[in-house]
């Protein structure tokens, strides 16, 4: 029996909104729960009154952009932002924008283009990332290298906490040290907090010039081996990915082999000469098919290619293992890798973020994660890394056989996230404890 | 006073001469960049991770409070001893663990100064970006504190942007890590970052992993002469306008051209309204046309722009900068410096706003500022042995955080809140923001034992 008030749910977001028929509900759901209802608001007030029925009746309420994540709501609420998707606000002397949650990752990407301006972050899944839950996921991607990881993109936002109070928080300076940092501690809260309604989100100048260099190799060896001797030769592009030859056709059909995607964004000049140099790095490094990429449409398809392969892991989170090294302790990563993996070019799927020392494996049926990830973990504390994440302080905290600092790190979390949602009825699906 | 069993307990635990309860000694823990004082019960220098452990464990038996301290340059009093507490000093924990220039991380303990960093890491032809006027003197673990900012952060961000990892005393005196050697070993949620500029009311960093980066294969200092400040923040704009991202774009007014000039000579035409030091750094191969543009942008509207052409050129632009809040001393005893930041396109309107501050309160306040960020640093010139005079200054000083609070920005860009600011927080703030603080000060801190008072209270 649910909680659920549906009538009252309709008087707050109209009718059309509350979708409680299972069929109709399908398309807004993703994994085992089920909630009793999907409700779409279209402003802060509707949140908030949304998030205040379901406080006042412990209902259970997960949040997503486009798609929620049923875990844990059975019998409860899936909100979904996709309504509140407004650009509010696109401010070029200060190179900030103010957006909803709501709208998609890849269409804020337009609009931003389309005002002479950039927006680093990478979507997390191209065609249902929303610019709320890039916030709330607040990555690293490929790029953050030169850009920084996506938190660094967030100046402030508003929020609707777990209690249904609105706070909001941040201005448009790009320095900012007031209070405590709030602002930036909220990215990657993956919704625990509170629900984000606007992002005063960072902009930047559009790079001058942008190139793309790629080359396909025999081995992920060979190819990783040319990204060493780039870092070693003070060359360091925006991007430097490697895809493995099982995923590579994703990025670009017909490849053979592993692909490598430079990708260069800065000025004219400089570009001109970096894409020569890595050129011939790759193709001296036994790279074949060697090309720089210079026009638009190309250089396009080829990062979206990209950015498709990403997606395509991060759609499967529970299949994948992310693990990071130092990026000049890539190759000692791999050839270990390879004693557990096999051959790496016929892996279901790897992928190599060369400046970042970042791997994501997507994992061949049947296999345990948690046994291959221990397993990594080891491998990539010898390197100087470890296991991404929570689930990677989790393992490091077992190979330093430190369970009390296990102890300590979980119960800090736990109690910060119920400070704020005493209750826990807020995305009870995000597990802080691995 | 401490009891003769305490003071004999943490002489054993750091050692005799780490110790000091004497009243000169103590007087000496009792300053920062402020003028607040006060006094501790003891000063303790530990050593390692361990000692601070027992240091925590045992002021948790006796209900001291403890605050934690680096260099003491701090401008917010984030390092004021409150009552009944120890002063943590870490300036005994000065060791450069590891400087990994491979893997673009550096290990450091927290005592190291920013500029000791930066030469073993220039021996590599590396460095840290965060580089604070005070980098001389102040440490990393200050740095983090307060997450100071410097010249560089219009390119490169403040502190908070360099931490990848942390090792951390918490105030029940269990040790734990955040984040790593990489982006991506946050556990579930980013603690670096809550930590970085907690002024040390969350934990006792006894460890930090820095991100650094390869030095620029070049740069170009430039620097731009205005008869009014008004006309260098119209440069400003037009560079942003432009797409280019300098490292740097500071700005000096009259009285900072002047009284730097008294102790440099560096050669700026004092009658000039403003000076602009505009620094691009990258590929050498991109530096002429962004030299040309910003030439350009400039010339329009500057009295006179030029390029150094020579190391000893830069280095006498930037001693000017680098010396600028000292060099005001020779004019009066005292100087108040703040810290406002406001929206980049609110700039011309706080350099009104400051000119109208000095104007109603009667006070001298020159002003440098970190123009790309919008942050500014108006120092207001008094004498502290005037009490009426320094009841202005503060009321002044007031008057400049309302001011950009007005202008939609913010009372602190890089120097943290403090205890200066702390009286302003609630303007600045909502209510369910300032509570939002106190939530997560709970979380890691309920009974309120390290740095008690600073920033908010419980």
């Amino acid at each position: 029996m649910s909680n659920v008030n549906i009538s009252k749910l309709k008087g707050i977001v109209g009718d059309a909104y509350v979708i409680d028929s299972p069929s109709e509900m399908a398309k807004y759901l993703k994994g085992q729960g089920k909630p009793a209802v999907v409700v779409l608001p279209a402003s802060t007030s509707e949140v908030s009154s949304i998030v205040k029925l379901a406080n006042e009746k412990n209902v259970k309420l997960g949040v997503g952009g486009v798609v929620v994540d049923t875990q844990g709501i059975t019998g409860g609420i899936a909100m979904v932002m996709s309504r509140m998707n407004r650009i509010l606000e696109m401010d070029h002397l200060n190179l900030v924008a103010v957006v909803e949650p709501g709208l998609l990752h890849k269409e804020f990407l337009l609009k931003v283009a389309e005002a002479g301006l950039n927006f680093p972050p990478e979507p997390y899944v191209v065609e249902t990332s929303s610019v709320g839950g890039c916030f709330a996921i607040g990555d690293s991607d490929s790029k953050s290298f030169e850009y920084g990881p996506t938190r660094t993109f967030l100046l402030g936002f508003e929020m609707v906490l777990p209690t249904g109070e609105i706070l909001e928080i941040g201005n448009k300076c790009i320095k900012n040290v007031s209070g405590l940092d709030f602002i930036h501690f909220a990215v990657g809260s993956q919704g625990t907090f509170g629900i984000f309604t606007k992002l005063l989100v960072k902009l930047l100048p559009v790079p001058e010039a942008k190139k793309a260099v790629i080359g396909t190799f025999p081995s992920m060896h060979k190819a990783n081996a040319t990204f060493n001797t780039l870092i070693k030769r003070n060359v360091h592009p925006t991007r430097m990915n490697l895809i493995n030859a099982s995923l590579a056709k994703i990025a670009k059909p017909e490849t053979e082999g592993q692909l490598v995607i430079i990708d260069l964004q800065g000025f004219k000049e400089s570009g001109k000469n970096i894409a020569n140099e890595v050129a011939s790095v790759l193709t001296l490094g036994g790279g074949s098919d060697v090309k720089i990429i210079e026009e638009g449409a190309e250089y396009d398809q080829m990062i979206n290619g990209w950015l498709k392969v990403r997606a395509e892991l991060n759609a499967k989170p529970e299949r994948i293992v992310e693990f990071v090294v130092g990026p000049m302790k890539m190759p000692q990563a791999l050839a270990q890798l390879e004693a557990l993996t096999g051959d790496l070019g016929a892996y279901p799927g790897i992928i190599v973020e060369g400046l970042l020392g970042y791997v994501c494996l997507a994992l061949p049926e049947g296999t345990d994660k948690l046994v291959l990830a221990t397993k990594v973990n080891k491998l990539a504390m010898s390197l100087g890394g470890n296991v991404k994440g929570l689930l990677g302080h989790k393992l490091k905290a077992e190979v330093y056989n430190d369970a009390e600092m296990w102890k300590q790190t979980t119960s800090l979390l736990s109690e910060l996230r119920q400070q704020f949602d005493p209750k826990g009825i807020l995305n009870p699906g995000v597990s802080l404890e691995a | 006073m401490l009891s003769q069993a305490v003071v004999k307990r943490l002489k054993e635990i750091v050692g005799e001469r780490n110790v000091v309860t004497d009243k000169v000694g103590l007087l000496t823990y009792g300053y920062d960049g402020t003028l607040l004082s006060g006094e501790a019960l003891g000063v303790v220098s530990p050593q390692t991770t361990e000692q601070v452990v027992e240091i925590v464990k045992l002021m948790n038996e006796h209900d001291i409070k403890l605050v934690p301290r680096g260099a003491g340059t701090n401008e917010s009093g984030g390092t004021i001893p409150s009552e009944k507490s120890v002063v943590i000093s870490f300036t005994k924990m000065t060791k450069i663990h590891e400087i990994d220039t491979e893997n673009f991380v550096a290990v450091v303990e927290p005592g190291v100064i920013n500029f000791d960093l930066q030469v073993e890491l220039a021996k590599k032809n590396f460095y840290f970006p965060p580089d604070p006027s005070s980098f001389k003197a102040s440490t990393i673990g200050g740095n983090l504190g307060e997450c100071s900012g410097g010249p560089k952060c219009f390119k490169y961000g403040v502190t908070r942007d360099y931490m990848l990892g942390l090792e951390v005393v918490l105030p029940n005196g269990k040790v734990i890590q955040t984040g790593g050697r990489n982006f991506q070993s946050e556990p579930g949620y980013d603690l670096t970052r809550i930590i970085v500029g907690s002024e040390g009311i969350l934990g006792l960093v006894t460890k930090v992993f820095v991100r650094i980066l390869p030095i620029p294969r070049a740069k170009k200092t430039m620097l731009a002469l205005y008869d009014k400040v008004e006309d260098a923040s119209q440069t400003v704009a037009d560079i942003v306008a432009a797409g280019i991202i300098p490292t740097t774009l500071e700005l000096m007014d009259n009285l900072l051209i002047n009284t730097t000039e008294d102790f440099t000579h560096a050669g700026l035409p004092r009658d000039a309204g403003a000076v602009l030091i505009i620094e691009v750094d990258g590929y050498p191969e991109d530096m002429d046309g962004q030299v040309k543009t910003i030439g350009e942008i400039a010339s329009k509207i500057a009295k006179e722009f030029k390029v150094a052409q020579t190391a000893v050129e830069v280095d006498q632009i930037w001693t000017s900068r680098r010396s600028a809040f000292g060099s005001v001393a020779r004019v009066r005893p005292s100087y108040g410096v703040n810290d406002i930041t406001v929206p980049r396109s609110n700039f011309p309107k706080a350099i009104e706003g400051v000119l109208k501050v000095a104007k109603d309160f009667g006070v001298t306040i020159g002003v440098v500022a970190h123009a790309g960020d919008g942050n500014l640093h108006p120092l207001i010139l008094f004498d502290q042995r005037n009490k009426e005079e320094t009841e202005t200054v503060h009321a002044a000083e007031q008057a400049l955080c309302m001011m950009a609070l007005d202008l939609d920005g913010t009372i602190s860009g890089e120097h943290g809140i403090g205890l200066v600011k702390k009286k302003y927080l609630d303007k600045e703030f909502t209510p369910a923001a300032m509570e939002a603080f106190r939530k997560i000060k709970r979380s890691f801190d309920p009974s309120n034992r390290f740095n008690p008072g600073k920033i908010i209270d419980l």
